[in-house]
């Protein structure tokens, strides 16, 4: 047995193509974003090294720390918002009637590109006849908020689409991990008279363990680099109140034409990404993965 | 008394839960309709009348707008192929590695695996530069492949990693007797664990494809002919200087989830499918 | 089946590395065939989708280029504003720009000039193009003595207004900024959106602000700042980012301004919501010619001239605008020379085609005389002819960094969430540190 699974040849044959891609397309760019970082440069004309200048200004500019804390706040909605898709798709995969059809309709707005979902949300929050404020104004609230453009809810506002974005996603997933659990395991366990909660609890989230850990990883990855519908939806603005680290690095490397300053922009957020999964690798380190 | 009571509030207690799932699920739905109205309006309507209002007369004319003036039928085309074997290869490359990392013997595993998680960390807008001189100097600018590496290179992390988690609770002995009746390796990945894996695959297959689909960035930094651009590309036939034309964005948009939409749902039923098949074999 | 299984798995990484080999071949040939054909490429904004007149006219001018020139090809990319400033930085950086492409004016191309990737075009100027521009409307896209792009329109910034509303509430069009403000505030009485701003954008409230500028500080105050021969803190300059406030504060804009894009603002204005609505003149054919918009509404706007402030130093004549997008010819082309003779040949083609027929004022002189256009372009030119001074719009006569930082400032302006002092004191910080 361990001599057939410790076949080098065979593991090169199934590591290496893959690995090769990695390298060639995203580890060249992560070091060249590494070393641009060291520059002064416009994206354009001509490079001066300027060592760690680039750092230091980072570690004084407010604006920056601001988007940093947004993405840290988007990281832990994301995360906890994994509870509730984790309900609902116990639900789905649950013995219920109509779970088919459900799955399948839960899962549409996913499939919707993020061009379409930031139009859908921007009509929904428009200031005066968006349907959310129309809504509030039919119940009588007089002067129902901006959603977009008052800097102490914008962030909250364009939070709302996103997590519900990627309900599906994490659905998807949760789905298949509980469908993947073999019925003997449920079946017993019910024939030992387990009721639907013990089941959830005790049963099946255990087994689904290394699978819930890894989508904390993804959410929280996900969330740190996150930039779509902030771009379309706020620019990052009003003056900053929904920037997030990747739209202030765009901001910087492609409107500000300081691609030298942009690229320690996302130096940092990979240096950021890699400590918090490294984090969470150890908060959710178990002895054994859990076997059937 | 009591039981029948107890009954009663069980039937209660379900049509309630029942409520609530089919109230979600409505809402769920209302995006799709909400596209198909917003693609039925000029600039007009879109801003002016409710969300959920069907525009009189509804303006069919921007679906051939769109079929007339974008080049639909051949960035339809495009989006398609490109989109299947970016996901063929994704899913099963990531296949490969999740396996070797997981289930063989080998020293370098663990860095091996952080090596493909730190690809799923960096900016895809800081590797525009880099990616752009390395596929000028390969002569791969302007040529799909381009489209094809890239969309493989940033997805096998994150398919790599959902993978993970069905492959750590696959149960060993099954490789243990395949191993004991002389199967090779290979025999043993695709007869044994690629159909046991198969509901994850599935959801894979499912996330890679929308990804893929809706992908915009790379196909416009790295592709210039209008020969290889994709779906997505073609809304911008419709963002002007200083107007854009929403009702024919809503057009495309509606044109382009379709497919998608379709694939989706007969996929779905595939994650059922896998598991009795992974069963039978199990 | 362990065939089976290795063939696959060689097949697929055969199939990733052939992929690159396969191209070069390809390659070969039609750089072969290069040495008698030229083939230039041509990066512009107009897609057949969005801007049909426009994608036309640069269709036919290709053909009739083409035609004159049987040896040249022309080949179009076409992106939307935003993908276009991307692809154009990306390419930027390595050195492929296109043969031809479209720049912004002033402190877009600066980067591009400086560096080298644009090639100066005042030769074209000098063999008599130049007496084919509205005078000035090159100079923006000067740096150091030299040209780098060559302009195909050029708009100025007046305030639409819906004659309607204001007919209704016995308003007359404002002459002076006590005037306007009284005019705001009967509209705000009325429950009358007055002012249709989508902020979202920043340099929409931008503009606003260089009008306030202008009319209090004169039309050479807010250039000196931006250019380091003045201050941002000059008490003028502070003085209108404390009028826009009072503006702000006084409901004058629309509700949820800073969250609203351009696009949505404007609709407030064509639904008749807002009752004012200063923007460029590219969008004159949407209140005159544009069929999906309702010919009542388009009957009922007018448009006025930013009214003067008492005891300002600017004057009435005075306006924001400027040249908008020109062409460049990549300092790296090819085939220069080709592609200087197509910008000669499309800014000689472009005027007169692209006013009667795209509703574009071009920087070309264009003899209005014989041709027949809507009232409102004729008012809109003979505004221009009469105009003291335009200014080009802030964010683009300061480089792209500081621009930035003034946008950003724009929205914090108008969101109250900074002070005029201030605001004045971080664009000088600004300006100076990017110097």
């Amino acid at each position: 047995m361990d001599k057939v699974m410790s076949d080098k040849r065979v593991i090169a044959l199934y590591v290496l193509p893959a690995l090769l891609m990695i390298i060639i397309l995203v580890y060249v760019p992560i070091i060249m974003t590494g070393y641009y970082s060291l520059m002064k440069w416009d994206g354009i004309g001509e490079r001066t090294f300027v060592a760690l200048d680039n750092y230091k200004q980072l570690l004084k500019d407010s604006m920056f720390w601001k988007s940093v804390y947004h993405s840290f706040l988007l990281a832990v909605f994301s995360v906890l918002s994994l509870g509730g898709y984790l309900v609902v798709s116990l639900v789905l995969a649950g013995r219920i009637k109509g779970a088919n059809i459900l799955r399948k309709i839960y899962l549409i707005p996913m499939l919707l590109s993020s061009v379409a979902i930031a139009q859908l949300w921007l009509r929904i929050y428009h200031p005066s006849n968006g349907m959310l404020n129309q809504f509030l104004s039919f119940l009588g609230v007089d002067d129902p908020p901006n959603w977009l453009a008052d800097p102490s809810i914008v962030l909250y506002s364009v939070f709302i689409p996103i997590i519900w974005q990627y309900a599906g996603f994490y659905i998807l997933i949760y789905y298949a991990a509980l469908k993947n659990i073999p019925s003997s395991i449920i079946e017993a366990a019910i024939i030992d008279g387990a009721n639907p909660w013990q089941l959830a609890y005790k049963i099946k989230l255990p087994l689904i363990a290394g699978v819930i850990k890894v989508t904390i990883v993804l959410a929280v990855v996900g969330s740190l680099k996150y930039f779509d519908l902030i771009y379309v939806m706020t620019g990052g603005g009003p003056n900053g109140a929904s920037e997030v680290i990747a739209s202030y690095m765009y901001q910087k490397a492609f409107r500000s034409f300081n691609f030298g300053y942009g690229s320690a922009i996302a130096f940092s957020l990979l240096i950021l990404c890699i400590v918090a999964t490294w984090l969470i690798r150890k908060l959710t380190h178990t002895e054994e993965e859990v076997q059937y | 008394m009591e039981k029948s009571t107890y009954i009663y509030m069980k039937k209660i207690g379900m049509f309630l839960f029942y409520m609530m799932l089919f109230l979600v699920a409505g809402l769920q739905i209302l995006p799709l309709v909400w596209l198909l109205f917003f693609s039925l309006k000029n600039n007009q309507e879109v801003f002016n009348t409710p969300l959920f209002s069907l525009p009189s007369p509804p303006r069919w004319e921007n679906y051939v707008k769109v079929w007339v003036e974008g080049d639909i039928g051949l960035y339809f085309f495009n989006s398609l192929w490109i989109t299947t074997v970016s996901v063929i290869f994704t899913v099963l490359l990531a296949s490969f590695v999740t396996f070797a990392i997981t289930r063989m013997n080998w020293k370098l595993k663990h860095v091996v695996l952080g090596l493909f998680m730190v690809g799923l960390m960096i900016p895809i807008h800081s590797t525009l530069i880099p990616l752009f001189n390395f596929f000028m100097k390969v002569k791969l600018i302007d040529h799909p492949m381009s489209i094809v590496l890239t969309n493989i290179g940033f997805n096998l992390p994150i398919t790599i990693m959902i993978l993970l988690g069905f492959y750590n609770a696959l149960p060993r002995e099954l490789e243990e007797s395949a191993v004991m009746d002389g199967c090779s390796v290979h025999r043993m990945f695709f007869q044994v664990i690629l159909p046991m894996t198969s509901p994850v695959i599935v959801t894979t297959t499912i996330i890679n494809m929308i990804y893929n689909w809706n992908e915009f960035v790379f196909v416009n930094t790295f592709i210039s002919s209008d020969e290889y651009k994709t779906l997505t590309v073609g809304i911008q036939n419709f963002i002007g200087q200083y107007t854009t034309d929403w009702g024919a964005i809503g057009a495309t948009l509606m044109i382009s989830v379709l497919p998608i939409l379709i694939i989706f749902f007969f996929l779905s039923n595939k994650i059922m499918e896998g598991i009795t098949a992974g069963a039978i074999k199990g | 089946m362990l065939k089976k299984a290795h063939t696959i798995l060689w097949l697929v990484v055969l199939m990733l590395v052939l992929a690159g080999c396969s191209e070069k071949t390809t390659e070969k040939d039609t750089e072969g065939k290069g040495e008698e054909k030229v083939t230039l490429t041509f990066m512009h904004l107009w897609p057949a989708g969005s801007s049909k007149q426009h994608n036309m006219i640069v269709n036919e001018i290709i053909q009739e280029f083409e035609a004159e020139n049987p040896n040249v090809k022309i080949k179009q990319e076409i992106l939307e504003n935003e993908q276009y400033k991307n692809k154009l930085k990306v390419l930027g950086a390595s050195n492929e720009l296109p043969d031809i492409g479209m720049t912004w004016a002033a402190g877009f191309l600066e980067p591009y000039a400086k560096g080298g990737l644009f090639t100066p075009l005042d030769d074209l100027l000098d063999g008599g193009l130049r007496e084919n521009f509205v005078s000035g409307t090159t100079e923006p896209y000067a740096l150091d003595g030299k040209t780098y792009a060559l302009p195909l329109e050029l708009n100025i910034t007046p305030i639409y207004y819906n004659k309607g509303i204001f007919e209704k509430y016995n308003l007359e069009v404002p002459k002076t900024y006590d005037e306007f403000k009284q005019v705001v505030q009967v509209l705000v009485d009325n429950g009358v959106a007055p002012i249709a701003l989508g902020n979202k954008d920043r340099w929409t409230g931008s503009m606003w602000y260089m009008y306030l500028a202008d009319r209090i500080g004169g039309a050479d105050t807010l250039k000196n700042a931006i250019n380091g021969s003045g201050t941002f803190e000059d008490p003028s300059l502070v003085q209108a980012a404390e009028e826009i406030q009072n503006l702000v504060k006084m409901k004058a804009f629309i509700k949820g301004f800073n969250g609203l894009s351009n696009d949505e603002a404007k609709a407030e204005f064509t639904n008749e919501k807002a009752a004012m609505y200063l923007m460029g003149t590219w969008d004159l054919p949407q209140f005159t010619t544009n069929e999906d918009i309702p010919k009542e509404f388009r009957e009922k706007v007018g448009f006025f001239k930013f009214p003067e402030v008492e005891g300002g130093k600017g004057n009435i004549d005075s306006w924001v605008g400027g040249p908008g997008v020109g062409l460049f010819v990549s300092e790296n082309s090819k085939h220069k020379e080709e592609a200087k003779q197509f910008v000669k040949f499309f800014v000689e083609k472009w005027g007169e085609r692209s006013v009667t027929r795209a509703g574009v004022i071009p920087a070309t002189k264009v003899n209005t005389a014989n041709i027949d256009l809507p009232q409102m372009y004729i008012d809109v030119l003979n505004e221009l002819a009469n105009a003291s001074n335009i200014t080009l719009f802030a964010d683009v006569q300061m480089n792209p960094e500081a621009a930035q930082t003034h946008l950003n400032l724009i929205q914090s302006l108008f969101g109250e969430s900074v002070t005029p002092e201030k605001f004045a004191k971080q664009h000088q910080e600004a300006l100076s540190n990017t110097r």
